[in-house]
This record gives structure tokens, C-alpha cells and sequence, in this order.
């Protein structure tokens, strides 16, 4: 049996204890958060239950507003960070994340009894042992038949909208759905995918798949008896395997969780049964919501406001002692960057110019300030584990427009900035930054609804456009290759927006992949700096920061180091 | 009368059938890829376009448009995709809802009826009362007061009056619960504590409108021959002003009450956003965004209906208030 293994790790941890609040709004102390990870392989740490929660008590409604409803309930379809925050409650997954709320992480089994077996040490063959005593909520047994089901239905072309990493390496392709029909063999798996027994869940990949430990973690791998399956109904009424099963849903309105009694904790290592019930209730604008919950009265008071806290609502909350204490502030692992069309943009010293020339701290005072965002010079957030902070172009918080002149020697490259049009400022921030350093910026509007879809495609007329990436797992595997791997380019629908494709990059990516997890961190930590050295493909902007704020009687919410949003498995109602 | 009505309603018919046609065309005018929407991150266009299909969004806009139409009187199916077979009166599947168009609507229909009826008989009451009193009172202090208030009422944006009930009775005084909606069926009392604020706020909007209108029409009314005949004949001012003047001064009224009403059935997105309740507007707002082709069409096919129906009856009301008008 393999001890536990940590990880060679980036271990900087800034706490929040020293520092101060101002009016307008959390330091920066706050927001610069890193987060440490290990993949636990010893059983005991995949056993429940999960520690108790100081102050924790059991009882009272538990209620969660945000303005729009979640889009998919159903495991295999969820993909939002509401539904990834509210799966855990009755949906478990092979594999989950022990996750503090201050950074620190380990992977565990979860309906498995350790994160999974590396059978031949290549990353090909996996192997899961499914525990005893896992029940769905009708009390029945939980074997590696229904999570086999669960996993191939995900196969179904009518079920969209959730993660596709297990189908494409099971498949060996992004066409997944056109080796395998679901529909036509629904008593059977997909090729790679095995269930020899009752216990065991086995893949077996024609490549490395490192990350498949990471990839379970999420809702995708959630089990499903094949007579509760309802298709695309099951969005309504997924059956449940957690902690609360879905008693009411009236979608757009309101969904009702409740104690599922057939779950049980000792076979649980992350989630809780604290509140009676879980209330999500849907319809008030971000504002409505956090002032709701600011004013603190009757079911609100055990309520916390998803949207956040609004920009125009910071001072307040920040600058009232009591509103405070119901604050929650975290940095997000969203990591936000000003992509350069590399296609376009061939100069790699016009590029690097772009990346002296930026005033980081003016984007990021028009965007709300602090409360918000925070600055980054990485091309991975610093709530990655393994990440190195470090700065490949220093040039100060504002931006150092005469080093990039230099650089530009006595050029003034004309480019093209695409703005989606719900954010016009942001384009006039930009241009009049750049312009500073010598280059000529024409703005262009791009339409907020389609701006991802048009930035994506392989001949988009723009040099530069903002872009996001918060990865589904807390490691580089999910970030670098996926943003900068050349090989991926297609007509559309890139993540590789940079259009960059450096043989020596992809080929290091290659190296790193087929590591094991744990000891490709700190690997992934030298590459992002190599990738912003040599090639510069993308100017680093900033993280967004969480801030919400929550009801007096509402406790054991935290930020979740791997999606940046409210956790709700330690919650509870203070009785 | 018979003829009238046989007319109006197939006019009425028509102008359904070119909303339909337009609002089924302006979709596939819009910039956003409905389909997209249903894509994760690492998105295959290749798997993108088998949606496509599947959702029958590649044959001919035509045989589209036929397809949907049939479903409203037929019904159809719509493939595993979208739940199989859909019964008439089958408006389509909702992308962005995971459920028959349907049945989002019949949840969000009585919502915003709910905000609407209740506020326009608080409305025409308030404002016609008040421009009544206005026009009877004129130049005095009563009058004053009523035009303020009208002033009032018509510049504040309705977005900025509801946030201040909000905070006033919800946030600071605590004496009504947060704006929702419950079944008037299942706790008449809950249904009007949860809806009073949106209400008073749709009121005070439009009742303002009301109040300056009835004024004038009623000032316009009084200094009619035959009200001053009427009172020279010695009948009392309450059944002068109350039967004869008013009858005549409402009919404009009635219009515009009937298109008013007929519109905001539609759909109240400004109250409805603002009280945080999910009704027809914000439905109709948020397919928009999420390029949801059935719930689009089913939304403005139903605003359209309203609208349309408001005509028909405020054409009857019309007639039924003003015995000179005569139907044919």
C-alpha cells in the first residue's frame, strides 16, 4: 500500500489575520491566497466521517438566493459553479476534494475508497474500489454497476452541457458520441470502461490520462441506477446519493433539498448533514439579494447572497463591524488575461511590450477595485497548486510605458482590441494605457453575448481581447496545455485563444502530462513562466476576488479552494 | 354586434399569424448561437452541429416554422432531446429550462397576471378617483396636490419607487416578507402580502398617467352643454358628475386603460426584476439572452394574444360605455 504522498509544493499562505479592513472595501492581504494540494492514497484519509464543524448544530433551513436559476441538476450535465456547489449535496462522486477553505486541499475517495489505483504506473489503467455501505436515497446499494451507468450516459448526445474528459479519453477523441451510442447499448459500457465486479471500476485509456483522479471529482461521475434514469427529466428530479436528495423543484423558483436518511456519514469523508433542509430561491437581482441578507431578517438570516456582494454594496459591507464578521472574502481561481492574437501579433517584442506597458492596478480600480480583483502576473492563479508567483515583465502595479517604448524601438504597432459592448469602458481604460507605451489601439465593440464565440474562432479579426479561464481542477494539467497547446487549434470553438503553437512547448507539455499528478506541480509552476518568457502569447490582468456576505445565523460556508465559490457541505444554521 | 366580433377576431387571427411569422424570422436574425449555450468549455463544433440537428435547427426555416405551428393545435414529437412527445398546445421545448414551454408558463402566466390585474384596478381606481376630484376641485388645494402627486408618479422610474418600498416595509421597517409570489388558491393572504409592494408601485406609476388624463378629459367634459343642462334642470352634482360626466369622459380612457392593461400582461420585466419575481417578462428576457427559440416565440405569441384581446374588448367596452358608438 503506497503511503501518502505530498506533493512538492509552492507552501505560501498569506493569512487574513494581520490585515485590515478599510471603507473601501477587503486589502489585498486578503485576496492572495495559494493553495497547497495533496493526492491521498491511504484509505483512512477517504473514510468518514468528516470532522465535526466547531459550532456546528444540526437543524433550521439553510437558504441560498441568486438571481438566475442553476442550469442542470442533472449530475452528468452539471458544469455551472452553482450547480458544482450545489452537487456535493446529493450527488457523490468517485473521488472529492477535503478542502479547508484556506487553500489547502486533498484529494480523496469518496464513493471510492482511495482517489484511485495506477495500475501499471503509465496513467492507462485505473482502478477504483467502491465502498461498502454507499446507498442511493431509496436506500438501495451503491455498486460499480451504477457508477458505470452514470459515467455512460454522459455518452448520451441529449445530455449537454456537462464536462467531456472522461468520454474523449475513453474514446480517444473529441467525437466521442460518434463511437459509442448510448442509446443502443445502454445495458452495456463504453469500450475502456469496466466493471469486473461489484467493487471495481476500471478504465483503461489508449493514452495517459494522468488527471482522471481530478476529472471524477467532478459531478460526471456520479452513480445512477439505469431504472431512475429519465433522460433529459432527470434536470428536474436527479435521485440522489448524498447528503440531501431533491425534495421540490420548481425550476426558476425554487429548489427544496432534504435529509436523505439513507445516507451514511461514516462513509463519508468531506459532507455534512447539518441543516434540515437547503432552500434555493431564485429571482432577485444581485442587489435584492445582498440586501436581503444585509438586513438580516426572518428566513434571510440563515441565507447567503450567491451573486455576491455588489460593487455598490462594498463600502457598506466593508465599512460595518457587524457585516463584516458575515462576510466571507476569498480570491477565486479565475484567472483573467488579455489575450494576444499571436497569429496576428507575430512580434514577440511587440508583445512583451504589451506586457510592460499595462497599468494592472488602473483596469482593475475601474472594475470595482480590490473588493474584486487582484492582481496577477502568472499565467496560472495563484489558487493552483504548485503555482510560483513570479514576474517575467516587472514593471509596477502601473505599468512601466518606457521600458515598453523601448522595447518597441521607435515602432508604434497598430492594434485591433475587441470589448464586448457591455463593457465599452474597458476598452477606453486599454486603449488610453497602451497608447501611453506607444501603440495605437482601435477599439472595437464585439456584441457581450456572442464576444466568446467570435473570440474563439481561429480567424477572428481582433489583436487583443480579455479572456478568463478558471480550470476544473486545481492543477496546471487543466490550464496550460488546455490554453496553450497548439495541436488543439480548429476553425472554432478554441480555448487556445493566442493561437500560439510552439513545438517545444507542446512537446514539454507532452513530458509533463504523462508525470504522475503529484509530482507534475511544481513542473507546470516552470512552464507558465517559460511560456510568458519565450512567448509571451497573453498579458496576465487579474483573479477575481469572492466576496459575499451572509445571514447572522449562518455558518461553516467557505469559499471553495477549487471553484472560487461558496461551499456548502460544512454549512449550518446556528441554532 | 355577431359581425363585429366575427371580424375582429379574424383580424385578430391574422395579426397572430404575422407575429408569429416575424418573431420566428427575428430569431435567426439574432447574433447568438442558441446552440452554444449548451456547450461546455472545451467545446466540438463537430458535436455542436449533431445538436444542431438533432433540434431540427438545420432544415428549412420553413418546415421549422410549419413544425412549430402544428404542435400549437396538433402536438408533436420532439425527440429524446427535448422530452419526446409534446401534447397540443405544444409551444416547443425550453433550452434554457430543461421543460415544455408549456409548463414554464403556466407557472409564470398567473405570476404576472397576479402583479398586473390587481395593480390595474388599483390603478384606474386611484387615478381616475383622483382626476376626477382634480378636475372638480380645480384651482384649489386638492387640485394642486393631485397634480403633484401625478407629476410625481410619472417621473419617478419604477425601478427607483420599488427599491424604496423595498427598503422602506422589507429591509428597515420589516413589516412585509420579501416580495414573492404564492397561488392566491393556496394562501389568499400570502399571495397579496407577497405581491402588495409591486402593486403600489405599478399603481403609482400608471395611476399618476390616469389622474392627468382623467383631469383633463373631465375638465374638457364639465364644460359640455349638456352638463350644464343637466344641471340647470336641477339634477344633484353627485348624478351629474358621477353618471352623466364621467360616462363621457371615460371612454378615452378606457382605451388606453385596455392597451395598457393588454401590455403589461405581456410582461412587467422592470417590476418584475425589481421585486426579484420570476414572471412572463423576465421569462421573455432571459430566453433572449439564452437564445431560447420556443420560449421566445411562446412569449411574444402570448403578449401578442393580450394585446390583441385587450382591443377586441375595449372596443366592446367602447361600445357598451358610449351608446353613440355603434358596432358593425
Amino acid at each position: 500500500m503506497r503511503t501518502r504522498v505530498a506533493a512538492a509544493l509552492a507552501l505560501v499562505l498569506v493569512a487574513g489575520a494581520c490585515s485590515e479592513t478599510t471603507d473601501d472595501g477587503p486589502s489585498a492581504d486578503q485576496q492572495q491566497r495559494t493553495a497547497t494540494g495533496v493526492i491521498a492514497t491511504d484509505p483512512k484519509d477517504s473514510l468518514g466521517p468528516a470532522p465535526e464543524v466547531p459550532g456546528a448544530a444540526k437543524g433550521g433551513t439553510f437558504t441560498i438566493i441568486r438571481e438566475v436559476k442553476i442550469s442542470h441538476l442533472d449530475p452528468q450535465r452539471v458544469y455551472s459553479f452553482a450547480g458544482l456547489m450545489n452537487a456535493p449535496l446529493y450527488a457523490r462522486t468517485l473521488t472529492t476534494w477535503k478542502d479547508d477553505g484556506k487553500g489547502n486541499l486533498t484529494l480523496v475517495g469518496d464513493l471510492a475508497q482511495t482517489p484511485g489505483t495506477n495500475v501499471n504506473k503509465d496513467c492507462k489503467v485505473w482502478e477504483f474500489k467502491v465502498k461498502d455501505g454507499v446507498t442511493f436515497e431509496d436506500g438501495r446499494p451503491i455498486t460499480a454497476k451504477e457508477i458505470g451507468y452514470g459515467i455512460a450516459r454522459s455518452f448520451d448526445p441529449d445530455l449537454t452541457g456537462g464536462p467531456t474528459y472522461v468520454q474523449e479519453w475513453l474514446a480517444d477523441t473529441a467525437d466521442y458520441d460518434t463511437k459509442w451510442d448510448f442509446k443502443a447499448n445502454k445495458t452495456s459500457l463504453p469500450p475502456g470502461l469496466t466493471t469486473p465486479d461489484d467493487k471495481t471500476v476500471r478504465f483503461e485509456f489508449a493514452k495517459p490520462h494522468c488527471d482522471l483522479p481530478f476529472a471524477l471529482s467532478l459531478p460526471a461521475s456520479a452513480p445512477l441506477p439505469p431504472d431512475k434514469d429519465t433522460g433529459v427529466n432527470l434536470d428536474n428530479q436527479p435521485f440522489s446519493s448524498g447528503p440531501y436528495k431533491i425534495a421540490k423543484h420548481t425550476p426558476g423558483v425554487e429548489i427544496v433539498l432534504e435529509r436523505n436518511e439513507h445516507w451514511d456519514p461514516a462513509t463519508d469523508p468531506v459532507r455534512h448533514q447539518y441543516p434540515d433542509k437547503f432552500v434555493w430561491t431564485f429571482g432577485p437581482d444581485p442587489d435584492a439579494g445582498a440586501n436581503r441578507v444585509i438586513a438580516d431578517s426572518g428566513p434571510d438570516q440563515s441565507a447567503l447572497a450567491f451573486n455576491g456582494v455588489p460593487s455598490a454594496l462594498v463600502s457598506q459591507v466593508a465599512g460595518n463591524a457587524t457585516l463584516k464578521d458575515r462576510s466571507i472574502i476569498s480570491p477565486t481561481p479565475s484567472a483573467w488575461r488579455l489575450t494576444i492574437n499571436t497569429q496576428r501579433v507575430t512580434d514577440l517584442s511587440v508583445r512583451q511590450a504589451l506586457n510592460y506597458a499595462i497599468d494592472r492596478d488602473g483596469f482593475i480600480k475601474l472594475i470595482g477595485g480590490e473588493a474584486v480583483a487582484s492582481p496577477i502576473t502568472t499565467l496560472m492563479p495563484p489558487a493552483t497548486i504548485g503555482y510560483k508567483k513570479y514576474d517575467a515583465y516587472p514593471a509596477g502595479a502601473t505599468g512601466d510605458p518606457a521600458k515598453a517604448k523601448e522595447l518597441l524601438a521607435g515602432k508604434t504597432p497598430e492594434l485591433v482590441l475587441g470589448v464586448g459592448d457591455d463593457n465599452p469602458e474597458r476598452g477606453t481604460q486599454l486603449k488610453a494605457n497602451l497608447e501611453k507605451a506607444g501603440f495605437k489601439i482601435t477599439v472595437k465593440n464585439i456584441p457581450a453575448d456572442a464576444k466568446l464565440d467570435e473570440t474563439k474562432k481561429k480567424d477572428n479579426p481582433w489583436d487583443l481581447y480579455l479572456d478568463s479561464w478558471a480550470a476544473d481542477w486545481p492543477s496546471g494539467a487543466s490550464i496550460l496545455p488546455v490554453l496553450f497547446d497548439g495541436r488543439s487549434i480548429k476553425a472554432e470553438g478554441n480555448s487556445n485563444t493566442s493561437y500560439i503553437n510552439d513545438d517545444a512547448i507542446n512537446a514539454e507539455f507532452d513530458r509533463v502530462l504523462a508525470m504522475d499528478p503529484a509530482a507534475q506541480a511544481p513542473e507546470w509552476a516552470k512552464l507558465d513562466e517559460r511560456i510568458m518568457k519565450e512567448l509571451a502569447p497573453a498579458v496576465p490582468m487579474y483573479v477575481d476576488v469572492a466576496y459575499y456576505v451572509h445571514g447572522s445565523k449562518a455558518g461553516g460556508v467557505f469559499i471553495s479552494s477549487v471553484f472560487g465559490y461558496p461551499a456548502f457541505v460544512n454549512a449550518f444554521v446556528k441554532q | 354586434m355577431g359581425r363585429f366580433l366575427i371580424k375582429r377576431l379574424l383580424s385578430a387571427v391574422l395579426t397572430l399569424f404575422a407575429v408569429s411569422v416575424l418573431s420566428f424570422l427575428m430569431f435567426f436574425a439574432l447574433p447568438r448561437d442558441p446552440v452554444t449555450g449548451m456547450c461546455p468549455k472545451n467545446c466540438n463544433p463537430e458535436r455542436l452541429e449533431r445538436v444542431r440537428q438533432e433540434l431540427g435547427l438545420r432544415d428549412p426555416k420553413v418546415e421549422q416554422y410549419v413544425a412549430y405551428m402544428k404542435g400549437i393545435f396538433v402536438g408533436r414529437d420532439l425527440g429524446s432531446a427535448q422530452g419526446g412527445r409534446c401534447d397540443a398546445p405544444c409551444l416547443g421545448y425550453s433550452y434554457v429550462n430543461s421543460e415544455a414551454v408549456t409548463d414554464t408558463l403556466a407557472r409564470v402566466l398567473p405570476v404576472t397576471l397576479s402583479i398586473v390585474i390587481p395593480a390595474a384596478v388599483l390603478w384606474l381606481a386611484l387615478g381616475v378617483g383622483l382626476g376626477m376630484i382634480s378636475a372638480l376641485k380645480r384651482g384649489t388645494w386638492v387640485d394642486r396636490l393631485a397634480i403633484g402627486f401625478s407629476l410625481t408618479g410619472a417621473s419617478l422610474q419604477l425601478y427607483f419607487t420599488g427599491a424604496v418600498l423595498l427598503i422602506v416595509f422589507v429591509y428597515q421597517l420589516k413589516i412585509l416578507p420579501t416580495p414573492h409570489y404564492t397561488s392566491i388558491f393556496d394562501d389568499p393572504l400570502d399571495w397579496a402580502r407577497g405581491l402588495v409592494l409591486a402593486w403600489v408601485a405599478l399603481a403609482f406609476l400608471f395611476s399618476a398617467i390616469y389622474a392627468r388624463l382623467a383631469r383633463a378629459q373631465m375638465l374638457e367634459t364639465l364644460s359640455e352643454d349638456f352638463v350644464r343642462t343637466a344641471r340647470a334642470k336641477g339634477l344633484v352634482k353627485r348624478k351629474v358628475y358621477g353618471r352623466h360626466a364621467l360616462r363621457a369622459a371615460i371612454t378615452p380612457l378606457v382605451t388606453i386603460a385596455g392597451l395598457d392593461v393588454g401590455a403589461a400582461l405581456g410582461g412587467t420585466v422592470i417590476t418584475e426584476t425589481t421585486f426579484g419575481i420570476q414572471g412572463l417578462g423576465r421569462t421573455a428576457v432571459y430566453a433572449v439572452r439564452g437564445g431560447d427559440l420556443p420560449m421566445i416565440m411562446a412569449t411574444v405569441l402570448i403578449s401578442a394574444v393580450f394585446v390583441v384581446l385587450a382591443n377586441v374588448v375595449v372596443d366592446l367596452l367602447y361600445a357598451a360605455v358610449d351608446p353613440r358608438v355603434r358596432l358593425g
